[in-house]
């Protein structure tokens, strides 16, 4: 028996455009928090699929249109991380791909400028996972590291003890380097 | 490393330390802010980019400067020998047929950037492209002003033209860069790569053209403006050996036995020794001190055009 092959992207949403005003404490967040911010929970995994599906035919016309729409769905979407992971047939992955970097906004419930970033392609969903783990780990001492602005205003909070910085800082760091490293192999590997 | 060499740039422009962020955050590592020249080149051609920005830059990102020349006019003088040594890279945009064919054969450029958005009047030449891309000048895709189209036939436009250009550059020689004007015109590297691919460029192609290509361009134009004929640049002149070679040529062996290696400084030890042994038997000393000297003094360049070879591009 052959499988039927697919492709997960996992995909981040960044928001470029400033949307707080410059008297809001929060304002002050260093530029990454910012980028990264979390989704409004009006986003529905529905949503996104429409939106795609939309961006697809606006680019590709019906042919587009009649190779993804049979086999696309979102695996998984997080609204706190603004991460996503999506399931496409191997072959119209990069169509895809394509429509999601035309998208500049969000639709109309959320309405929001929007970057879609494709962090990964994977050919296992296990593996999109894992990335994803990683990424939100690496991107949260990304950030903690880029300003104690959080602590400062007060939404340090009890989540995070001294004494887990403490063990993480160093172990992760490493971790770091090595994702860039993966990611670019994959990458070539996977799109091949 | 991933390079934007086109960001478009104005005096006023507030989102800029923003829009710097984000290309940081998609993974750029090198940056070109962009200062569009069109019409009549004014009287003053220095660089209105400030060389370090008033606002905090982040860290790892390189920030240079561009200078996009509009060509309108075959006829007029360009005056961009004037406008080189003002900028780190130096683009031409031409309008026409004319002036893209004076742009490949004749003007002194980095980068030939066809607005790729409008409907062009006449084919992409492969004999015209060619000269350019013999000359070491890199043709420029600019992807944002697709993305980030309200009208279709901009969109239409620029896929047409691009495959339009693929074809006549045989997808060699081409750069990838957004020519966005705030930060949502941006994409990641990846993305970009996957965009071009679905337009026809192999995959493979497609990184390079962000990635070595552009640092070629950078690493050229760096070359033009810094180096003896473009062809030997001194990155490490050896600053601290001169000064004494050139006041105390007595000291002259000692200091080479501190600085060389162990093999190279036995040679040269004992080479310079004998053959000074001989041609001071043969001749007075008057003759052999200038040669001494003049091996010395050889060595800073020879290292230069040795390290230069290893970090230039392959074009």
């Amino acid at each position: 028996m052959v499988r039927i092959k697919n492709r997960y992207l996992l995909v981040n949403f960044l928001y470029p455009t400033a949307t707080l005003k410059p008297s809001d404490p929060l304002s002050t967040l260093p530029a990454t928090i910012q980028f990264q911010q979390p989704t409004d929970d009006r986003l529905t995994p529905q949503i996104i699929t429409r939106m795609i599906r939309n961006g697809v035919e606006e680019l590709f016309g019906d042919y587009g249109g009649g190779m993804v729409n049979a086999s696309i769905s979102v695996k998984y979407f997080s609204p706190a991380t603004s991460t996503a992971i999506l399931k496409i047939a191997r072959a119209h992955y990069r169509l895809v791909w394509a429509a999601l970097s035309y998208v500049t906004r969000l639709p109309k419930p959320v309405d929001k400028e929007v970057v879609v970033r494709v962090v990964r392609v994977s050919g296992t969903i296990r593996k999109a996972e894992e990335e994803a783990i990683k990424r939100a780990k690496v991107a949260m001492l990304k950030a903690r590291k880029d300003g104690d602005v959080l602590g400062e205003l007060g939404l340090d909070g009890g989540l995070w003890g001294r004494e887990l910085e403490k063990e993480e800082v160093g172990g992760i760091e490493d971790e770091e380097a090595n994702v860039d490293e993966d990611e670019e192999e994959d990458e070539d590997s996977d799109m091949g | 490393m991933f390079y934007d060499l086109n960001v478009l740039w104005s005096p006023k422009d507030n989102d800029l330390p923003r829009t710097l962020a984000f290309l940081d955050e998609l993974g750029y590592n090198v940056v070109a802010l962009t200062h569009t020249l069109s019409g009549k080149p004014p009287a003053d051609l220095s660089c209105p980019i400030p060389t370090t920005l008033p606002f905090p830059v982040p860290p790892k990102l390189k920030v240079l400067r561009r200078c996009t020349l509009v060509l309108d006019d075959h006829k007029s003088n360009h005056r961009i020998a004037a406008l080189s040594p003002n900028y780190d890279i130096v683009a031409l945009r031409p309008t026409s047929e004319i002036t893209l064919q004076q742009a490949c054969h004749s003007l002194d450029c980095d980068i030939i950037s066809v607005d790729l958005t409008v409907r062009l009047d006449y084919y992409f030449k492969f004999k015209m492209l060619s000269v350019a891309l013999q000359r070491g000048v890199r043709f420029e895709i600019c992807y944002a002003p697709g993305v980030v189209a309200i009208d279709a036939s901009a969109r239409a436009n620029l896929i047409g033209n691009t495959t339009q250009l693929l074809r006549a550059t045989r997808g060699r020689g081409l750069i990838i860069s957004s020519e966005a004007r705030r930060a949502l015109g941006c994409r990641g590297p990846w993305d970009v790569v996957n965009l071009l691919t679905v337009w026809g460029l192999p995959q493979e192609k497609g990184r390079e053209a962000i990635d070595n290509e552009a640092r070629s361009v950078v690493a050229t134009a760096a070359m033009k403006r810094t180096s003896f004929r473009g062809a030997v640049d001194i990155i490490y002149g050896g600053e601290r050996q001169k000064p004494k070679t050139a006041t105390e040529p007595g000291k002259d062996k000692k200091r080479k036995a501190e600085d060389d290696g162990s093999v190279t400084k036995t040679e040269s030890q004992q080479g310079l020794t004998r053959n000074q042994a001989r041609k001071q038997a043969k001749s007075s000393a008057k003759s052999s001190r200038p040669q001494q000297m003049l091996k010395t003094s050889q060595l800073p360049t020879l290292e230069g055009a040795q390290t230069q070879t290893d970090g230039k591009p392959s074009c």
